[in-house]
């Protein structure tokens, strides 16, 4: 991220962007959250924290990244 | 069948649907776009979208040399288009979204647009009528040059280190670090390669299939089985068919765009982020 608040700010780039984090985020936590799952047999507890989170995750990262100055 | 449906929606109720909508309408699917090899060279069976695309790239090559073999200071004819079409890339896309360092790409953004607004067009052109970009391995191989570029340009701006560095947004809470850096690594890694591929083929796709679909329903009702009352649905493919090429024509050079602008956000996004 550039310091002179020039992130690339074309809308389509943001939305995209935004959509890819919300991706990622639950890709990422949803998949740690699986593994943890078939790794202690507590299927599906971590699977849907991983996923609600990694979600939150992904909002969080966008808001920050796009909105602050 | 969802186009039986629909077409039996369309009509005053209380018709008996089942004498005029014929039961051998099939509505276009998947086959639309898996083509048979129309000959081999060697182990290699050629499409009708190989064929296009080769076709298509050399009538782009030679448009462009057209243009831009013997410039001239007041442009005239063929050049003029051309320089119309560089310009856009250079002004629009290039400095204004990449910035001073923008002129160099030009050249791989110029071929980007161009390459994938002509494979577009063949959905609308007589013949051809496919587009190219509707094979997923097109927009694939596309998006991956511009991956690559993408990483390229970064380590070289940053070296390895620090492409990867430059990629961690500055300014969060210490403790949400390890909770963002792999979705940030994932998202930029992983998934943005596949969004930049999946949106331009999907879009042709579905384009591709609608058109079809309204075609093939005008073609039904009004050739294959003309019944006077299949003659209304008939006549709605008809009309449908000529409003989507209408819009067919507006997402291929928009596609082509997005496509292109976002290929200069990624490699502006590599040469500006970290400090």
């Amino acid at each position: 991220m550039s310091q002179d608040g020039q992130d690339h700010q074309d809308p389509q780039n943001i939305a995209w962007s935004i959509v890819s984090y919300l991706l990622s985020g639950i890709l990422v936590w949803g998949g740690v959250g699986w593994l943890l799952d078939r790794w202690i047999g507590s299927s599906p507890v971590f699977t849907v924290i991983g996923i609600l989170g990694g979600c939150g995750l992904g909002i969080y990262l966008g808001y920050m990244r796009f909105t602050r100055p | 069948m969802t186009a039986i449906a629909l077409a039996a929606g369309a009509l005053p109720a209380g018709t008996g649907t089942h004498t005029i909508l014929a039961e051998e309408f099939h509505a276009p699917g998947l086959g639309l776009f898996e083509w048979e090899p129309l000959f081999n060279i060697g182990p290699v069976g050629v499409t009708k979208p190989m064929v296009l695309a080769v076709v298509l790239s050399g009538l782009l090559i030679a448009f462009f040399w057209a243009a831009f073999r013997r410039p001239q200071i007041v442009p005239r004819g063929v050049q003029n288009v051309g320089e119309v079409g560089y310009l856009f890339i250079r002004d629009d896309i290039a400095r204004n979204i990449i910035g001073k360092k923008g002129d160099q790409y030009v050249p791989l953004l110029f071929a980007l647009f161009f390459f994938i607004w002509t494979f577009n067009l063949a959905s609308v052109i007589p013949i051809a009528q496919f587009p190219v970009t509707s094979r997923f391995g097109y927009p694939a191989v596309l998006a991956a040059i511009v991956y690559v570029t993408w990483v390229g340009v970064g380590i070289k701006a940053h070296g390895l280190g620090g492409f990867f560095k430059a990629q961690i947004p500055t300014g969060l809470p210490k403790a949400i670090y390890p909770l963002i850096i792999p979705i940030e690594y994932a998202s930029n890694l992983i998934v943005r390669p596949f969004t930049h591929s999946v949106r331009l083929f999907a879009n042709m796709f579905a384009g591709h299939l609608l058109i079809a679909l309204f075609a093939i329903t005008a073609w039904h009702f009004l050739v294959e089985q003309p019944t006077v009352l299949g003659f209304g649905v008939g006549i709605i493919g008809v009309l449908m068919t000529i409003v989507m090429t209408a819009f067919e024509l507006l997402i291929q050079a928009l596609q082509a765009f997005i496509f292109t602008l976002l290929a200069a956000s990624y490699i502006g996004s590599a040469l500006e982020e970290a400090h």
